[in-house]
């Protein structure tokens, strides 16, 4: 899935993938991979911007951790963040259910003998 | 950018992209070395990740490289965001510090007054031609000053969470705080040297010195942000 075919839910999959907890960018990048079954592959350095505009609107929040011997800006969601993925989540759900039926071929009608 | 496979030739290859990144980036040096800095952890993590996999150094850095994208898409993503903090820092600044010059300037003329004397009455006599309406004014530019920086704050802050912001419209309108806030003070500078040529005695030096260095200050930085930001708008499209 290429940077286009995402846009408008980058910022809900973002969220998805600090759910479980506190991660740095290229960790961020390599869940994304992970879990999408290597479908998602954005260029890395373009998650960065993303990461530094949820980060302005309150919905995840970081700081800088040496662990390892390598600084790394760390992400975490906050409680709005956790909120926002709820929302994104049940809309998503919806949509998706919708577009599924509405894309489904349309059974044959059958006729009674 | 060489793909010698010289074993730690990683650097070279990943500084140079850096480099190519941080050419595009306007604003704040700050803003920038911290960029840098999470970009470049990420790219060490990436060239870690390729050598794991088997990749000799140099063609892992070269490989984490590619991974990371066009440098050019990059520091786009990035010129918005830093037009946004900057925009953000713009707007708040003007918005704490004009009440505080405004005050300043009410202090002045309270004082002022007070040594008038008689002006308890109700009916107000301008001290000198023009003086009713160059406050009038100062109101006005004051109020698209506040305006301009709450916009400006709304449209990096919260909001954004629900509201989709075109990046272009934080700067715009901490730009147009900017310049509101120029001509607010600017006008206030022109009514003391106004007060000054025509009552003298009139004003309270103290006060009035305070209040006309204050928006002297105030100006000169809200007309160097404003064309800052304006510079950030530009770099945005």
């Amino acid at each position: 899935m290429r940077a286009e075919t995402l846009k408008g839910h980058l910022d809900g999959i973002l969220l998805a993938v600090l759910e479980p907890g506190p991660r740095h960018g290229y960790a961020i990048m390599e869940a994304l991979r992970v879990r999408s079954g290597g479908q998602v592959d954005l260029p890395t350095g373009t998650v960065y911007p993303a990461l530094h505009r949820l980060e302005r609107a309150g919905l995840v929040e970081a700081s800088w951790s040496a662990a390892g011997g390598r600084r790394r800006r760390v992400y975490q969601l906050t409680p709005a963040g956790r909120r926002a993925l709820d929302t994104e989540r049940s809309t998503w759900r919806d949509f998706s259910a919708a577009v599924t039926t509405l894309l489904e071929p349309m059974p044959l009608a059958v006729s009674s003998p | 950018m060489s793909a010698d496979s010289q074993p730690g030739a990683g650097d070279v290859p990943v500084d140079g992209y850096l480099a190519e990144v941080t050419a595009r980036l306007p604003g704040p040096a700050r803003a920038r070395a911290g960029i840098v800095a999470e970009l470049r952890s990420g790219l060490l993590d990436a060239t870690d990740a390729h050598r794991s996999a088997g990749l000799p150094p140099a063609e892992a850095a070269l490989a984490a490289i590619a991974e990371f994208g066009d440098p050019a898409q990059v520091s786009a993503g990035f010129r918005a965001e830093i037009a946004a903090s900057q925009a953000r820092r713009v707007a708040v600044s003007l918005l704490v510090t004009g009440p505080l010059v405004g005050l300043l300037w009410i202090a002045t003329a309270a004082a002022s007054h007070l040594r008038a004397g008689p002006v308890l009455g109700g009916h107000w006599a301008a001290p000198f031609p023009g003086m009713g309406v160059g406050i009038y004014l100062v109101a006005a530019a004051a109020g698209v000053t506040a305006w301009g920086a709450l916009a400006g704050i709304a449209a990096t802050g919260r909001l954004t969470r629900w509201l989709p912001v075109r990046p272009q419209r934080a700067p715009t309108a901490a730009a147009v705080a900017g310049y509101g806030a120029v001509c607010a003070d600017g006008l206030g500078l022109v009514l003391l040297a106004a007060g000054l040529a025509t009552v003298p005695g009139k004003l309270a030096l103290l006060p009035a010195a305070a209040a006309g260095a204050a928006s002297l200050v105030r100006l000169l930085l809200a007309g160097r942000a404003a064309r800052r930001c304006l510079t950030l708008r530009a770099s945005l499209a």
